[in-house]
């Protein structure tokens, strides 16, 4: 097995910093030394990719999985290429099932794999993917997003309604909107250790919120406790206790908890947030839910989590007009919010307007996989085996 | 009687830029008067499918179902309002009789010889063509489509096949029996057929192999001889793209089109031959440039494929850079020479029919509002597949048709009857478009190879620049580097990387003399000539960014511009200093962002960011508002200020506007690129009487200036205007 030339190192540096047009040139002074090395075509596949150039990306993640069959990155870099050029699902189809023989553990391979299904019209095979995927990771939200419009396509939204719910729940940048209401920004320090704590309410606020921020709830719901002890009307702990109580499915006790931050003061939008959520939650409550994210969108309109969160209430109510307006304004804020993709995909699946529907999974999915980032971990592993 | 023409054409010579000029009057006139239909069908008229299908459209006249143009007709053509006499010798159709064909914009179809896929390549058009081509009539088409298969004519070496012969002849019977003419591929890809596969070729390659050259050259010569008289022939095409894609290098192509146009030309000089290969999509697809190939064309053609969609404007057929693609194409495939629009229709059969009959609706009035000379659809019927779903692959995209494979018309057949009404209607010797007098420059390096990447960017780039044109409803064309700049007061040049020091020499003596140049810094260095013409100091590039901010330093100088900040991923960003320019608009820091110079007589607009291309790279269908307005708003006001602005102010982007002006009353054709309905107000700088649409109706009083009109998801409306 050969290592990787001076030259390709030189264009995987470049790629890896984004500046596309060198890494390309470096790329092609790799091969004009060495035309059958992998590594170069994989990294130009992937370069191609970047900037949306399909077939290039095509031909060349071809050559290398010609040059080296094992060569995982570039099935990657294909099976992502012919997905996102569309009307290329019976290749993509067999590039999946390669890669998920290659990385069995891949979770996306599995993903893309139903996805491919699906647009070749191969639902049962789809829907075996995705399970698969979630057999995987159980916290593959856009597999649970496609077994939900699955559902959809069957039996309606209302057998669909409980997959969107649980696949919204898997998305963590819902939790970023209530850390973002709460002005709360991710400073790359740990949080303190509870017994370290200073014991005066701005401290405790500030641990608490940190503690909550690294899926510490109990240490978090510890600090709340000894300020709301300190003074019971306290709004804004309140409001984070309410979120704790969300994260650990007490969905009874979060919405008391809002409510009461609420009747304190009406100007605590991580209680405004928490409330939605627990209504969300609970059957029945839609309409209720559906006001509060409506009364939080126009608060603070530029995010556009409060708008997914308003669309998915209206389409729980069945609105769906209104649920796609507000699912368009969320795309329009944030085109990578795979969330308000697939709720807009429904919302056109419900409509009878399939082929956006289908281009909107198709957008998700492309968003999804770019942040992903995956391609690098796998030439990575496929750089250090060669090696 | 028009005059036959000499010999062909040389395309970039005085040839006419659009149907209704391709046609000379006196020769339009004179065939439409013609009492008895005998329009001379055999008498081609040189210039374009318009002008030669003014012949055969002559002669259908007299046969037309006079204003009783289908069920569903909004009122009777005899409620339309009372036409001004034409002046000169251009007769108008008499009022209240509506013509069943518009002679100067035909509508046809490729008619591909297999419906099925189960058939064999010996079963080329061996059904009767007798009911397809009553229906094509019926349909209101003009021009047909044939493909010759190269194997089934002469299965031996030299030896022609008796019964094949007699099939193409009864095509070309079939056609002259219902006044339809036929455009003949010789040699066609349609990946069934098998057409091109002589056994006796032994695997040579027919692109450049001297023998099979030969032997095309041969066949070339025997049909065309036997056609060279016959009246149902329009024209001559050499081959499609698909048979174009086989060739590795332009010279080849160049060679291979030269020799069999001689092979036609040395039979019959008269007939226009084509090549039907859009230039854009083959480069596209294959790295091999086609302009030399296609430089003595008499007719060009454009089309999109799905790969260059995919490429260009992925993304729903409806909405988005989609819509605009195939004008874009039309525009960009113009030499100077009437441009076929071809393959209208959909790729796959993935589309909802709502959603195949708003793609074929939205490419047949593009086509119409954006100067084709033609429209041919994609095919006529659906082909009969193996019980297999979904249709994997289409490469050469000939599955879709209007009809499906029973036969029976799909809904998208109802929008090609409701267009051709319409065309019908209008009367392209009375109505002239607007002429276009801004256009998008797309750059020589376009065409260079990879691992030069402005060749993949600059295509995307242009779109982006033609659509903010067409959202300020600036009449906007494309034009190449190295093409003539004088017809146009405004060039935009969007987020190149370089032009070559020619261009930039020519482009500043084309400012001096009263040009407007609208450029987006693409990145890299600037040279010389850029810093004096646009009066500014080049500092470098200031790199990626992935915010743009907007502050407007001087209002209304470009427009009515707000400042903004906007998430959009900005690959480089020009840092400039003062020499000389306006300053309008400045990002947050203060660096300009938007430079306004006078320079000689005329006006050079720099943008200090690739906007376009980072409108392009980023999710075009989801794009920043403010930077879209931003710049349309920059387009409308530098057109407007070199006079050549929106003809009509409308104040919805997503419509486009195509202005037919005649004496006296004009024609609007109106077109909804959005999925959603829109009321679209309309301004015009003179009061309006009366409208009406121009399928008929009552006229509708306006008396004002102003006009609102509902347009529907994807709707498209033509309007005739009168004025006091």
């Amino acid at each position: 097995m050969t290592g990787r030339s001076q030259q390709v190192r030189l264009a995987e540096g470049l790629a890896r910093q984004g500046h596309v047009a060198p890494a390309v040139n470096a790329c092609y002074q790799a091969l004009r030394i060495d035309e059958s090395d992998p590594f170069v075509h994989c990294l130009l596949a992937e370069l191609m990719l970047s900037g949306d150039f399909y077939d290039e990306a095509i031909s060349a993640a071809s050559r290398a999985i010609e040059l080296d069959p094992e060569c995982a990155p570039a099935y990657l870099a294909l099976g992502l290429a012919y997905d996102r050029r569309g009307g290329m699902w019976d290749r993509s189809i067999l590039v999946w099932h390669e890669l998920a023989e290659v990385v069995p553990d891949l979770v996306t391979a599995h993903v893309q794999l139903g996805e491919a299904f699906a647009a070749a019209a191969f639902e049962e095979e789809a829907i075996d993917a995705w399970r698969r995927a979630l057999e995987l990771d159980p916290s593959e939200a856009r597999a649970m997003y496609n077994l939900a419009v699955a559902a959809l396509k069957r039996e309606g939204m209302a057998t669909a309604l409980p997959g969107f719910r649980k696949a919204g729940e898997l998305d963590p940048s819902q939790d970023d909107l209530f850390f973002s209401l709460a002005g709360v920004y991710d400073d790359g320090e740990e949080a303190p250790d509870p017994a370290d704590v200073p014991p005066d309410r701005k401290s405790r606020i500030a641990a608490a919120y940190g503690l909550a921020f690294e899926e510490d709830y109990f240490a978090a719901a510890e600090l709340i406790r000894l300020i709301l002890d300190e003074d019971a009307d306290d709004a804004e702990a309140l409001g984070l206790a309410s979120y704790l109580y969300l994260k650990q499915e007490a969905a009874n006790e979060a919405m008391a908890c809002a409510l009461r931050a609420l009747t304190i003061s009406t100007r605590t939008p991580t209680a405004v947030y928490c409330l939605g959520v627990a209504f969300a939650r609970r059957q029945g409550l839609a309409r209720h839910a559906a006001r509060v994210f409506s009364a939080l969108a126009k608060a603070v309109p530029d995010e556009p989590m409060p708008h997914v969160l308003l669309a998915e209430s209206l389409l729980a109510l069945q609105r769906f007009s209104a649920a796609r307006e507000s699912y368009l304004t969320a795309v329009a804020l944030d085109p990578a919010c795979v969330r308000a993709r697939f709720g807009l995909a429904a919302v056109l699946f419900t409509e009878g307007r399939h082929a956006e529907a289908d281009w909107e999974i198709r957008r998700a999915a492309y968003h999804d996989t770019r942040r992903q980032g995956l391609f690098w971990a796998l030439y990575d592993e496929y750089a250090e085996g060669r090696s | 009687m028009p005059t036959r023409r000499k010999g062909p054409r040389d395309r970039r010579s005085a040839a006419p830029r659009t149907p209704a000029e391709a046609a000379p009057a006196t020769e339009a006139a004179s065939a439409d008067d013609r009492p008895d239909g005998a329009a001379a069908p055999d008498t081609p008229v040189p210039g374009g499918p318009a002008a030669q299908s003014e012949g055969i459209a002559a002669d259908l006249e007299p046969l037309a179902d006079h204003g009783a143009d289908a069920p569903g007709t909004p009122a009777p053509a005899d409620a339309l309002p009372a036409e001004e006499p034409t002046p000169a010798a251009e007769p108008a159709p008499a009022p209240g009789r509506a013509p069943r064909r518009n002679a100067l914009f035909p509508l046809g179809v490729n008619h591909y010889p297999l419906d099925a896929e189960t058939s064999g390549w010996d079963d080329w058009y061996a059904a009767d063509p007798e009911a397809d081509f009553a229906a094509f009539a019926e349909a209101r088409l003009t021009l047909v489509r044939v493909f010759l298969s190269w194997k089934s004519l002469e299965p031996q070496v030299g030896q022609y096949a008796d019964a094949a012969e007699d099939r193409l002849q009864e095509l070309v019977e079939a056609a002259r029996r219902h006044k339809l003419q036929l455009i003949v591929c010789f040699f066609a890809d349609d990946r069934l057929a098998e057409m091109l596969d002589v056994p006796w070729g032994r695997k040579r390659d027919p692109h450049t192999d001297p023998y099979l050259l030969q032997r095309q050259t041969a066949l070339i010569q025997r049909v065309v001889n036997r056609y060279r008289a016959e009246p149902a022939i329009f024209g001559w095409d050499l081959a499609n793209e698909a048979f174009c894609t086989g060739f590795t290098s332009a010279d080849d192509l160049a060679a291979w089109a030269e020799t069999m146009r001689d092979a036609v030309r040395e039979v019959d000089p008269d007939r226009p031959v084509l090549l039907s290969v859009d230039p854009e999509t083959l480069f596209r697809h294959t790295g091999v440039d086609a302009r030399a190939a296609l430089g003595p064309s008499e007719i060009a053609v454009s089309h999109v494929t799905a790969p260059y969609r995919a490429y260009a404007a992925e993304g729903p057929l409806t909405s988005g850079p989609s819509t605009y693609l195939d004008s874009f194409l039309l525009r960009s495939a113009s030499g100077g020479v009437p441009v076929l629009l071809d393959d209208v229709g959909v790729h796959s059969l993935d589309h909802s029919h709502a959603e195949e009959s708003a793609a074929v609706r939205t490419a047949l009035y593009s086509g119409l509002m954006n100067r084709a000379a033609g429209v041919l659809l994609r095919r006529w019927r659906d082909l009969d597949t193996e019980r297999r779903e979904p249709y994997f692959r289409d490469p050469f995209e000939v599955l879709v048709g209007v009809r499906d494979i029973d036969d029976e018309p799909k809904p998208v057949m109802s929008e090609v009857a409701s267009f051709a009404r319409v065309a019908a209607r209008i009367d392209l010797r009375r109505y002239t478009l607007v002429q276009e007098r801004t256009a998008v420059l797309l750059p020589a390096e376009r065409f260079e190879p990879l691992p030069n990447l402005a060749s993949l960017y600059d295509p995307r780039a242009c779109l982006q620049a033609y659509i903010a044109a067409k959202e300020a409803h600036v009449p906007v064309t494309v034009v190449h580097e190295g093409d003539s700049l004088d017809p146009y007061s405004v060039i935009v040049v969007p987020s190149a990387f370089s032009l070559e020091d020619s261009t930039w020499e020519r482009l500043s003596a084309w400012v001096q003399g009263g040009g407007s140049l609208l450029l987006s810094y693409g990145g890299g260095d600037a040279p010389d000539i850029v810093r004096e013409l646009f009066g500014v100091e080049f500092l470098g590039d200031g790199g990626a960014r992935a915010t743009l901010s907007c502050r407007i330093a001087q209002p209304d100088v470009l427009g009515h511009l707000t400042s903004f900040d906007a998430r959009l991923d900005v690959p480089s960003f020009a840092l400039l200093g003062q020499a000389g320019a306006t300053v309008v608009a400045t990002d947050a820091t203060g660096s300009p962002l938007l430079t306004l110079n006078q320079a000689g007589q005329g006006r050079a607009v720099l943008c200090a960011a690739p906007l376009e291309r980072a409108l392009a790279q980023g999710d075009p269908w989801a794009p920043p508002g403010a930077v879209t307005a931003l710049l349309r708003t920059v387009y409308a006001a530098v057109a407007s200020a070199a006079g050549c602005g929106a003809p009509v102010a409308c104040d919805a982007p997503g419509v486009e506007l195509g202005l037919f002006a005649g004496e006296g009353e004009d024609i609007l054709v109106l077109l909804n690129h959005e999925p959603a309905t829109v009321d679209v107000g309309l301004v015009f700088d003179r009061a309006v009487t009366a409208v009406a649409d121009v399928r008929g109706g009552q006229p509708v009083v306006v008396g004002s200036t102003d006009l609102a009109v509902p347009l529907a998801a994807n709707g498209a409306l033509a309007l005739r205007l009168s004025y006091g």
